[in-house]
């Protein structure tokens, strides 16, 4: 197993943020973490990446606790991107991305020919090479976004934790990232954890989906499965239905807007 | 968001350290060729050549040079301090002070004067010539480096982040400020002419030991520098990112803060603090190098050295026999270009 956390817990000052997480993840394996807001899963995605100091439990890679490997080390197995990173104001992309090389070059090693190939592919893969050059301010949120993904992908960690990376941007480029995603485990055969959402784009991508709810683990299994379970309207407060969309795909979640069930109702008083 | 002429400001930033250097070998030739003592150019140069009146060659070799070199060495101490706070701590306003250095070494300067004076020669009134000024560097800057220390001790008990840093190092300034304030107005003597000289920093009578004291500093720091700029580069981010890039977050932290804080309390021992240098030559530099970042070390070392040497051309100039000290000078000029800084700061 890649990377395992066991009954791993995570506690701010007295408050449990996650409580007893359990996670096994497989080469290649994409696995989506939904929940609502605030119920652990940044928290968990801080704890997989060794920046958080569980209370209780552990996360493993290759049977090493993550919080105990050397940070270069750890990058080069594990890349992590946390949610709206900022980045210094004069930064140019292609500066941003060489960074994520530094799990590689350390403080002396000079960029190799393998350096600079894994630069151009990470900004090739996020479409940035006519950006390469512009200062990070200068971008939209959704370039900058993929500055960062980019960074993150340089790195060619066999993981990536990447916390709501879709967050802020418009349909075209979440589509983008997701397929990137996807080509990232099939082709690659990098494993990638995700915070994300979007519950149909984390259903249509992942191969194993977790949903937390106040820092507990409420289901974790195949997104089918969940889809049977009849958890997401009581996590999410909502009503709705699964709508099968195609035979080996997961279906849609299509939620009821309170407006068109009034709408509704009214026709049928008609 | 505005389209920015990328294609100029390159050309611009390209030519900007040979430029610089030339600067800065016009504001040293200029130093050495005015000031107060209205020496002719041909004394001057030969002097430089190896002879020349004995007059000539103790205003120059004794006085104008080792004060220039002192300076230049200053300089470059406060903006790479400065340069390497800002970085660190993501905080433009950032500089020597935030650590705490100028008042802890203005306070151990303070109570060096105050206890030597009266420790040596209890009961008469100590001249001014008396007093060991030979030892103010050092005290200055161990005193500087106890604040620094203190500071980092007070932050390192909880998570050494930058903004916790600043807040402490802020709290620890003021103290000791207050302190070394307390104990010059109770103190109320002729002598505190010193100690106000010191104050505002300046290169008044500043020799050859001063440019000796400070120059294994300068070497070292500059050479610690070179292994650990990509280690500067990351520290710009915020720590969660900064680790997941593969920095040992806290060791290089750590390691960049007491470079800073040796740069700075080296230099605030041996010409007092000048304000302002530490704060306004990396924003010069940033500006003049844009986005070509591995120009900003050079750029912001041979810039300190340029402000340094020209403000204290200016202030021995314009101030003739009363010269004007650097630390004035600094303040003055840099109060404006500070108000330039912040109205492009969004």
């Amino acid at each position: 197993m890649l990377l395992a956390c066991s009954k791993l817990t995570v506690t701010y000052s007295g408050r449990t943020a996650l409580k007893s997480f359990d996670l096994t993840l497989k080469p290649g394996e994409v696995r989506a973490l939904i929940g609502p807001n605030g119920s652990g899963k940044s928290t968990a995605l801080q704890a997989m990446a060794g920046l958080l100091r569980p209370s209780g439990g552990h996360a493993l890679i290759d049977g090493l606790a993550v919080d105990a490997i050397p940070r270069r080390r750890l990058a080069r197995q594990l890349a992590y991107l946390p949610q709206q990173p900022t980045a210094p104001d004069e930064m140019t992309v292609a500066q941003l991305v060489r960074q994520g090389r530094f799990a590689h070059v350390g403080l002396l090693r000079s960029y190799r020919a393998e350096d600079e190939a894994a630069i151009g592919w990470a900004l090739e893969s996020t479409r940035l090479l006519a950006l390469a050059d512009r200062p990070l301010r200068e971008l939209s949120g959704g370039e900058r976004q993929r500055a960062w993904i980019s960074a993150a992908i340089a790195q060619e960690a066999r993981i990536l934790l990447l916390d709501e990376p879709t967050s802020f941007l418009d349909i075209g480029y979440q589509v983008e990232i997701i397929d990137l995603v996807h080509r990232l485990s099939r082709e690659r055969g990098v494993s990638i954890v995700m915070a994300i959402h979007d519950l149909n784009q984390a259903m249509s991508v992942c191969d194993r989906i977790s949903l937390l709810a106040k820092g507990e683990t409420v289901f974790d299994g195949d997104p089918k499965d969940l889809a049977e379970a009849g958890l997401i309207e009581t996590v999410f407060r909502v009503r709705g239905t699964f709508v099968p969309i195609a035979p080996n795909a997961p279906p849609h979640f299509d939620v009821e807007l309170a407006h068109r069930q009034m709408r509704t109702g009214g026709l049928a008083r008609q | 968001m505005t389209p920015v002429p990328e294609i100029a400001r390159n050309r611009r930033s390209l030519s900007s350290l040979p430029a610089l250097a030339g600067l800065l070998l016009l504001t040293l030739g200029l130093s050495v060729f005015l000031g107060v003592a209205d020496l002719p150019v041909s004394d001057i140069m030969s002097v430089l050549a190896g002879h020349g009146s004995p007059e000539a060659q103790s205003i120059i070799l004794d006085i104008r040079l080792p004060r220039i070199v002192t300076g230049a060495l200053a300089g470059i101490h406060f903006a790479v301090a400065g340069l390497i706070l800002q970085t660190i701590t993501r905080n433009p306003l950032a500089d020597p002070s935030i650590m705490g250095i100028s008042q802890g070494a203005t306070l151990s300067v303070t109570l060096f004067l105050l206890f030597s004076v009266f420790l040596r020669d209890p009961g008469t009134t100590a001249r001014i010539t008396e007093m060991p000024l030979e030892w103010l560097p050092a005290v200055g800057m161990v005193g500087g480096l106890i604040a620094g220390a203190a500071v980092y001790a007070l932050a390192f008990r909880r998570d050494l982040g930058p903004l916790r840093i600043t807040l402490c190092g802020i709290a620890i300034g003021a103290v000791l400020h207050a302190i070394a304030i307390g104990v010059i107005a109770g103190w109320g003597s002729a002598r505190i002419e010193v100690l106000l000289e010191w104050l505002s920093g300046s290169l008044y009578a500043r020799s050859w030991e001063h440019a000796l004291f400070l120059s294994p500093f300068t070497i070292a720091g500059l050479l610690a520098l070179l292994p650990i700029r990509r280690a500067l580069d990351l520290l710009q981010f915020e720590a969660p990112v900064a680790s997941s890039f593969g920095l040992a977050y806290r060791q290089h932290f750590s390691f960049a803060l007491f470079l800073s804080c040796g740069l700075a309390a080296s230099a605030v021992g041996a010409v007092g603090p000048i304000v302002f240098v530490g704060l306004i030559v990396p924003h010069l530099a940033r500006a003049l190098v844009a986005t070509r970042t591995p120009l900003l070390l050079p750029v912001t070392v041979t810039l300190g050295a340029i402000t340094v040497t020209s403000g204290d051309l200016l202030g021995r100039l314009a101030g003739q026999a009363d010269e004007i000290p650097i630390g004035v000078v600094t303040a003055v000029c840099g109060v404006p270009l500070l108000i330039v800084f912040l109205r492009k700061i969004p």
